[in-house]
Order: C-alpha cells, then sequence, then structure tokens
C-alpha cells in the first residue's frame, strides 16, 4: 500500500524518468492554446508566408536570368558567326531568320518553365499550411 | 488600291466593336462590372483580350516601317514586347491580382498608405497612356490618307470619339470582348496575306538578291552593344509599367489563373509578333522603294497590292487596313480603360457617370497632342512610351510587390526622377542630336534611368524617418499567399 505514492507525484512534476511521455507534451500544447490564442499559429504563417516568398524571388530571379544568358548566347552566335549570315534559306539569310523568329520559342519556354516551377511552389506552401 | 473595299473594312470593323459592345453593355450592371469586368473572365478569353489591346499600330504597322528602315534591328521591338510579358509572368501577374486593387495608383495606396503616393502615380499613369495614344491615333490618320486620301485628321478623330463612345457606353465587360475578338482580327489580317505573299513568291520566278537585299550592315550584327541592352532593358521592364497591362490581371478570378493567362498571352503575342516580322522580312524583298521615314510604316498596306493587281490585292489589303483598325481601337480602348479608372476615382466620385466623363475628357487630351504633331515613326514612338513607363513605375511596382521596406517618400522619388530623367535626356537629344560619347546615352536612356529610379527610391525609403507602413509585411505575405480553395 505505501511503495506507490512517490510515483503519482512523478507523473504531475513531469519527471520522466519511468520512460511514459506520451501525456506531457499534449498537455503543453493544449495549455499553450489556451494562454495566447492564435498567435503561435499566425508566427507559424509568417514564416511560412515569407518563405514562399523568397523561393518565389529565387525562382523568378532564376527564370530571368536564365532567359538573359540563353538570348545572350543566341544573340552572340547570330552576330559573331560570319558563316550564318552567307547560309541562304528561301532566299533569306539564315542570321536573319535566326533574329526575326527564334527567340520567342526561347521566351514560351522560360514563360512555362516559371509557371510550374511557381505553381510547385504554392503547392508546398500549401502542404505546410494545412499541416501546422 | 481600292478605297471603297477599305473603308468598308474599316466599316465593319467599326459595326463588329459596336455590335459586341452593346452585348457587353447588356450584362455589365454594376461599377465593378465597368472598371474590371468583375473578375469573371475566363483565361483564355482574358488572354485573347490582353493581347488584342497590347499589338497596337507598334507592331501591326510599325515593325514593318522599323524592319524596312533599319534593318534587323527592328526585330528588337518585338522580342522585347513579348519578353515583357515573361517579366510581368515572373515578377507581378499574379501578386498584382491578389492585391485586390483596380489600378496601378490603388495598389500603390493600399501598399504605402499614403494618398500623396497615389496621386504621383496616377499623374505618371496619364502622361504615359497619353503618350501611348498618340501614335495610335497617328497611324488611324495614316491608313486612311494611304488607302483612301482622307486628310490625317479624319483617322484620328474617328478612332478617339469612337473609342471614347465605346468605353463610356460598356466599361471594361464590352471592351473584353471587343478587344478578343480583335486578337484575332488582327492576327488573321497579316498572317492571310503574309501566306498568300509568300506563296506567290515562292510560285513565280524572282530576282530578289539576298546579299543586296538582306545586306550585312543592316543585319543582327550591324548595331552598337550599348543601344541594343539599353532598348531591350526599357522593352523588357516596360510592360510591366504600362497602364493598361497591369489592370488586366484583376479579371483572373486567382492569382493562379493571373498566371496562366499571362502564360498564354505570351504565347498569342510571339505568334502575332512571328507574323508581323515575317511581314516586315517580305517588304525588305518586295519594297525596298517605301525606305523612308515618312511612307515607311505603310509598307503592310501597300505590299497586298503590288503583289497581286485587281481584285484579290484590292481585298487583302481590305483586310490588312481592318486588321490595322483593330489595332488603334484595341491599344486605344484599352488605355483609356485604365486612364478613366484613374481619373474617375482620383478626381471624381469613381461612380459609373464620373467614369464615363473621365473616358471623354482622357480620349479628348491625346486627340489634342496628336492632331498638333507629326508623326514620327509609330514603330519608334511606341518604344519611347516603354522607355518612360521603364523608368517611372516598373521599379515602383517592383519594389511594392517585393520589398517590404519601400516608402511613400521613396516611391514618390523614384516616380520623379525616372521621369524627370527620361524627360530631359529625350528632350536635349532631340535638340541637338546628341553630344559626342554622351549621344547613345541621350537616345537609349533606360539603361541609367531604371538603374537610378531604383536606386532613388531605395536609398529615400531606407533614410526615411517614417519608415515602412507597419502593414507592409503582412500586406506582402498576402500578395504571395495562394488564394485558399
Amino acid at each position: 500500500m505505501t511503495e506507490h505514492p512517490p510515483r503519482r507525484v512523478r507523473v504531475t512534476a513531469d519527471a520522466p524518468s519511468d520512460g511514459s511521455r506520451s501525456p506531457s507534451p499534449s498537455k503543453a500544447a493544449a495549455t499553450r492554446g489556451i494562454a495566447l490564442p492564435g498567435s503561435r499559429v499566425d508566427d507559424a504563417d509568417a514564416v511560412y508566408a515569407r518563405a514562399l516568398r523568397r523561393s518565389q524571388l529565387r525562382l523568378a530571379l532564376g527564370t530571368v536570368a536564365g532567359f538573359v544568358v540563353v538570348t545572350a548566347v543566341l544573340t552572340l552566335v547570330i552576330v559573331l558567326i560570319p558563316e550564318i549570315d552567307q547560309v541562304i534559306v528561301a532566299g533569306l539569310p539564315l542570321s536573319w531568320i535566326l533574329h526575326a523568329f527564334a527567340f520567342y520559342p526561347v521566351i514560351i519556354l522560360f514563360a512555362l518553365l516559371y509557371a510550374r516551377g511557381a505553381a510547385r511552389n504554392e503547392r508546398a506552401f500549401r502542404a505546410l499550411d494545412e499541416r501546422g | 488600291m481600292n478605297p471603297v473595299f477599305d473603308l468598308v473594312g474599316v466599316a465593319l470593323v467599326i459595326i463588329a466593336t459596336l455590335l459586341i459592345g452593346v452585348y457587353g453593355l447588356r450584362v455589365s450592371r454594376t461599377t465593378g462590372d465597368f472598371f474590371v469586368a468583375s473578375r469573371t473572365v475566363r483565361p483564355v478569353w482574358n488572354a485573347s483580350a490582353i493581347s488584342g489591346e497590347y499589338l497596337s499600330a507598334g507592331t501591326f504597322l510599325g515593325l514593318s516601317g522599323l524592319v524596312l528602315l533599319e534593318g534587323a534591328r527592328g526585330f528588337w521591338f518585338p522580342i522585347g514586347y513579348a519578353a515583357g510579358y515573361l517579366l510581368v509572368l515572373v515578377f507581378v501577374a499574379a501578386p498584382l491580382r491578389r492585391s485586390g486593387a483596380y489600378t496601378i495608383p490603388d495598389f500603390i495606396e493600399a501598399r504605402l498608405e499614403s494618398q500623396r503616393a497615389r496621386r504621383v502615380t496616377s499623374l505618371a499613369v496619364l502622361v504615359i497612356g497619353w503618350l501611348y495614344i498618340v501614335p495610335q491615333l497617328h497611324g488611324a490618320g495614316l491608313t486612311l490618307t494611304v488607302v483612301a486620301g482622307l486628310p490625317p485628321w479624319v483617322g484620328e478623330v474617328a478612332i478617339a470619339v469612337l473609342v471614347a463612345g465605346s468605353v463610356a457606353a460598356g466599361g471594361m465587360r464590352a471592351i473584353t470582348y471587343v478587344q478578343a475578338f480583335q486578337y484575332w482580327l488582327k492576327l488573321l489580317a497579316l498572317l492571310i496575306p503574309l501566306v498568300c505573299i509568300v506563296f506567290a513568291l515562292t510560285g513565280g520566278p524572282h530576282d530578289i538578291d539576298p546579299v543586296a537585299v538582306f545586306p550585312v550592315e543592316a543585319g543582327p550584327a550591324g548595331f552598337g552593344l550599348y543601344e541594343t541592352v539599353s532598348l531591350m532593358l526599357a522593352l523588357l521592364l516596360g510592360t510591366m509599367g504600362l497602364p493598361h497591362v497591369l489592370v488586366r490581371f484583376y479579371t483572373s478570378p486567382t492569382g493562379v489563373s493571373a498566371r496562366q493567362t499571362t502564360v498564354l498571352v505570351i504565347v498569342m503575342v510571339s505568334a502575332f509578333y512571328a507574323v508581323s516580322s515575317g511581314m516586315g522580312l517580305v517588304s525588305r524583298m518586295l519594297a525596298p522603294d517605301l525606305a523612308d521615314p515618312a511612307v515607311a510604316d505603310t509598307a503592310a498596306l501597300v505590299l497586298p497590292s503590288r503583289v497581286f493587281p485587281g481584285l484579290f490585292g484590292e481585298l487583302l489589303t481590305a483586310l490588312v487596313v481592318s486588321g490595322a483598325f483593330a489595332a488603334f481601337l484595341a491599344t486605344s480602348a484599352g488605355l483609356i480603360v485604365s486612364l478613366a479608372g484613374v481619373v474617375s476615382q482620383d478626381v471624381f466620385s469613381g461612380s459609373v457617370r464620373s467614369f464615363r466623363i473621365s473616358a471623354v475628357l482622357c480620349a479628348a487630351v491625346p486627340l489634342a497632342i496628336a492632331l498638333l504633331t507629326a508623326p514620327a515613326g509609330l514603330g519608334s514612338s511606341v518604344g519611347m512610351v516603354f522607355v518612360f513607363a521603364a523608368s517611372m513605375l516598373s521599379p515602383v511596382v517592383l519594389l511594392g510587390v517585393w520589398w517590404a521596406g519601400l516608402t511613400a517618400r521613396g516611391a514618390v522619388a523614384g516616380i520623379v526622377t525616372g521621369g524627370v530623367a527620361c524627360a530631359v535626356s529625350l528632350v536635349v537629344h532631340a535638340a541637338v542630336g546628341g553630344i559626342g560619347v554622351a549621344a547613345p546615352l541621350l537616345a537609349q536612356p533606360a539603361a541609367w534611368t531604371i538603374p537610378l529610379a531604383t536606386a532613388v527610391s531605395v536609398g529615400v525609403s531606407l533614410l526615411d524617418t517614417r519608415g515602412a507602413p507597419s502593414r507592409a509585411d503582412r500586406y506582402l505575405a498576402r500578395l504571395h499567399t495562394p488564394e485558399r480553395g
């Protein structure tokens, strides 16, 4: 009859020497929620939102950088390789044809890549948001 | 050329515009309908409308003229216009849709919580919009002069009256359907003649010497690095500063659909620019005698009847003329809708009645400017508008969407610096034609005015003792967070 009282005390005093921790975290979370309603959730939201903003900005800058590099290389190829001027396709020099038409597929490609990446970032954010 | 066919073509475009406008009027009832079509326009319709609005006289007629006059350098303009939408997509399309504002000044006011910043932005929007409408009116005057021998003021007045009337009557809802129709009309009005001409060229014998028609000095290798880079900067960044481009995102239901719409727009304008560039190449082969600044912009109008004398050529010309009118109408209508939205909310009460009065006012000013000035190359005039938009509004919009530290004083300082720097350099360039090494810096100022305006905005914001609005971080979070559902 007298060998159990110390064990009862240990449970309420949060000293997990017997290995059973499961009740204490859930109790702690509940207390926090009552003490500061909403604020914890808001903080998490702000952190997620800032992370999303940063990843979207990185994606945007990366897309523009990629586009500028590809455009610059294409331009240099057209401008600096004189042989392209000598090639005549359907009565037109190849350099003119490339300049008139070749840049649009590049623009469309980067637009599609960005749209996919941005949707992926938002999906990741939603997943985090729903979990938290 | 047969003026009767051409005028019938113009009349058909006008009648179709009015009919679709009247249909739109029946479904637009509220203030929301007037300003942003109640945000219920589907991506495909919305993308057609945005493209229809974006493709102006500057590329419909101006591109062939530029390629005739300046060779391959002209191709940079449409490439820059299309790539400008790539920057709109990656930096502002979805965030601005989520901002919940109707116009750029609305966005600036909500973001910076400042009436003064709003008023300065509205002024910048008005100046840019008016500068952009003037070449559209000039293009209309030029077209009617070429095809029917009418004095230039007839076309200018006709477009201004028609656009002010239909905008005042139907608002944005009507305009959306009108412009979606006009995109497809513009595309076909260049594509069909181009296909016919190319077919005729490959079929029959012709003695065109590629080396003489496409000389290396006028080719892609023949122009300066600084000027090209500066022009591209202006065109890339200028698009997001155009008043009628941003207002369009408010008609998408969500940020995600705003992004889908923008991707579609890039595909649609690219298709048009490829066709328009093809017309430029054909102009060099068939109409080298038009390579004179006064008549170069008429090349696309004149070509069909040169290749096909007789009835077929006349009908093709009438088609090109209708497409050109669709271009003048769509761009000026889109601009006047967004300008009238700004004026009616800043100067008047923001009601439907004040929107109508503002639409008339916003058409009258550029008409007066167009009547008092002579056209100076449609392609280059439109390019100059992009320099102003890129220097005045784009830095502030970009910073407003991505940097929580922007303050109202910083925004005002940036807009004023960008505008003054562009105006001074272009005026000095026009007056003295450039001074030694400074000539390219004055002719194409974007490469230094955009960084200058951005630096001033950031510097003044950092020094501003009042600091950024306390809710800036929360507002930014809203711009970049996807809608629920």
